[in-house]
């Protein structure tokens, strides 16, 4: 934040690419993203509960980008006012066909962006709110069958790069100290000892299922998306001690 | 049949909701006897404030006969907050693929015993499924309810016994409640499904809820203003037309809406 200009104000928008630090990781995380869940586009965008900034971070054409700062689409775009007020992923065929739907949607035909797509909405602890948009060309068959398959996946990755950009706030990082339970980190520690997750359910007389929570919930807690990750995180921070 | 009301459909439905908080009040500021804040008999708490999704069951008539809160575990969540003495001092679990659910009632007296689809076992299973499956839809993996005793021994007859449980039973007020863990996959919903006769589809759509008849006889028909815009928004020929006339129907949407609201 501190080295963006002043000059940004009440909602408006920063392109994530602009952003001196972790740039290249963003970008390159959509794009993978993009590509290993076979959508057309990914964006997220992410609101400073605190000023009121808007957060971006795209795989759309450059063209588009530009269009869409130029014309301050972000102020009105239904796909992130509307939608992050579920709590659900919103296909946007849920959307009403309002002139805010139409003014973005008309101009992005021209720019060979459809329609259809949906928008994952994240809710943070601190009332820091963002979503992640995906847009698809596929018939609406295949698009809805693509939808089954890949919203899972896509729930953990709106979460996890809307962690993301929170985090590389300052404000939200002088908030931010991970608070683990103690079964998030007896799981954790028994991981690092080589434990399977089945092992851990046994030595700790739970289900296999509430081991994979309490993994879930503290790679969650530790922004890793692998539980090894998490396990190396946890070391590094002290948190469990090496297995 | 299931209908989910949300920040982005509640405008169609605000009878619907107030009947629901009605039936809250009821259930637990009344029979259960829960340390809540009714006012003017309606239960309501600040997590209604924040959006939440509200899965609801309704009658042919178009009458709410239970309900249930979600939230996701993400952002704030009643585990995270009023009920943290469940977890005994310890952090809350935070997941993007587990939402929390709160608040699950039936109403003891719009249903009747025994087993068809206007008995309170059907209704339960109903509404147990159909939160059960809105989440499966959201790529939700598991859910996370805050029950007392007597919700989970409901949930254990109707074959949706929770497969674990997390912190203590804790004393919230009269009552002791706990938190316990639901997965949400086909198996579960198949059991749920035979132990309850549940067949085909329980959601229904905003339309379909809006033609039941409880529901379509507090409706006023639509306004000659309503049409008229209408005829606008479908009359334009180019995008300018369009967004003008969309821009006129927006401008007078709080008359156009005023009639949902015109009869109790």
């Amino acid at each position: 934040m501190d080295n963006l200009p002043s000059i940004f104000g009440q909602h408006d928008l920063f392109d994530l690419e602009d952003l001196p630090e972790a740039s290249d990781d963003f970008s390159r995380f959509l794009f993978n993203v993009r590509d290993r869940f076979g959508v057309d586009d990914i964006a997220y965008a992410g609101m400073n509960p605190v000023n009121g900034s808007i957060f971006g971070h795209v795989t759309y054409n450059d063209d588009w980008k530009a269009h869409y700062a130029s014309q301050g689409y972000h102020k009105i775009d239904p796909t992130l006012h509307k939608a992050r007020r579920s709590i659900a992923p919103v296909d946007w065929a849920r959307l009403d066909r309002d002139s805010n739907f139409l003014m973005v949607f008309d101009d992005a035909r021209d720019f060979g962006i459809r329609d259809q797509g949906l928008t994952i909405p994240v809710r943070g602890p601190y009332g820091d709110v963002g979503g992640l948009s995906v847009t698809s060309s596929l018939s609406q068959k295949e698009w809805n069958k693509l939808k089954g398959e890949v919203l899972v996946g896509l729930q953990s990755v709106a979460v996890h790069v809307h962690d993301m950009v929170i985090r590389s706030d300052n404000l939200s990082n002088l908030l931010r100290t991970p608070t683990l339970s103690h079964r998030e980190l007896e799981a954790l520690q028994w991981t690092s000892a080589g434990k399977s997750q089945q092992d851990i359910a046994d030595i700790l007389s739970i289900s296999n299922r509430t081991v994979e929570v309490h993994l879930r919930s503290a790679r969650h807690k530790l922004y890793a998306l692998t539980t090894a990750q998490a396990v190396g995180r946890a070391i590094s921070m002290g948190l469990i001690y090496p297995g | 049949m299931i209908l989910v009301i949300d920040a982005l459909n509640k405008h169609k439905f605000p009878k619907l909701l107030d009947e629901m908080f009605l039936l809250r009040g009821r259930v637990f500021g009344g029979r259960l006897g829960w340390d809540v804040s009714v006012d003017k008999g309606r239960e309501r708490d600040h997590f209604d404030d924040l959006d939440p999704a509200y899965v609801i069951g309704l009658d042919d008539e178009g009458h709410v006969v239970s309900c249930v809160r979600a939230l996701q575990t993400t952002g704030p969540h009643m585990l995270s907050d009023v009920f943290s003495e469940i977890l005994d001092g310890e952090p809350p679990i935070r997941s993007a693929t587990i939402w929390e659910s709160t608040r699950f009632c039936v109403d003891t007296k719009r249903l009747g015993r025994g087993k068809g689809p206007n008995s309170l076992s059907y209704a339960t299973c109903e509404l147990m499924l159909g939160s059960l499956e809105y989440a499966q839809q959201s790529g939700i993996t598991d859910i996370i309810t805050v029950i007392d005793p007597v919700m989970d021994r409901v949930l254990k007859r109707s074959d949706n016994a929770p497969y674990d449980y997390v912190g203590k039973v804790a004393d919230m007020g009269k009552v002791p409640a706990l938190a316990a863990l639901l997965d949400c996959t086909d198996e579960r919903m198949d059991r749920i499904r035979a132990h309850g006769g549940i067949e085909g589809e329980v959601f229904i759509s905003d339309e379909q809820a809006l033609a039941l008849p409880a529901i379509a006889a507090r409706t006023k028909p639509k306004s000659d203003l309503e049409k008229y815009c209408e005829e606008q928004i479908s009359a334009a020929t180019t995008k300018q037309e369009k967004l003008a006339a969309l821009r006129l129907k927006e401008v007078l949407e709080d008359k156009i809406r005023s009639r949902m609201d015109q009869r109790a």
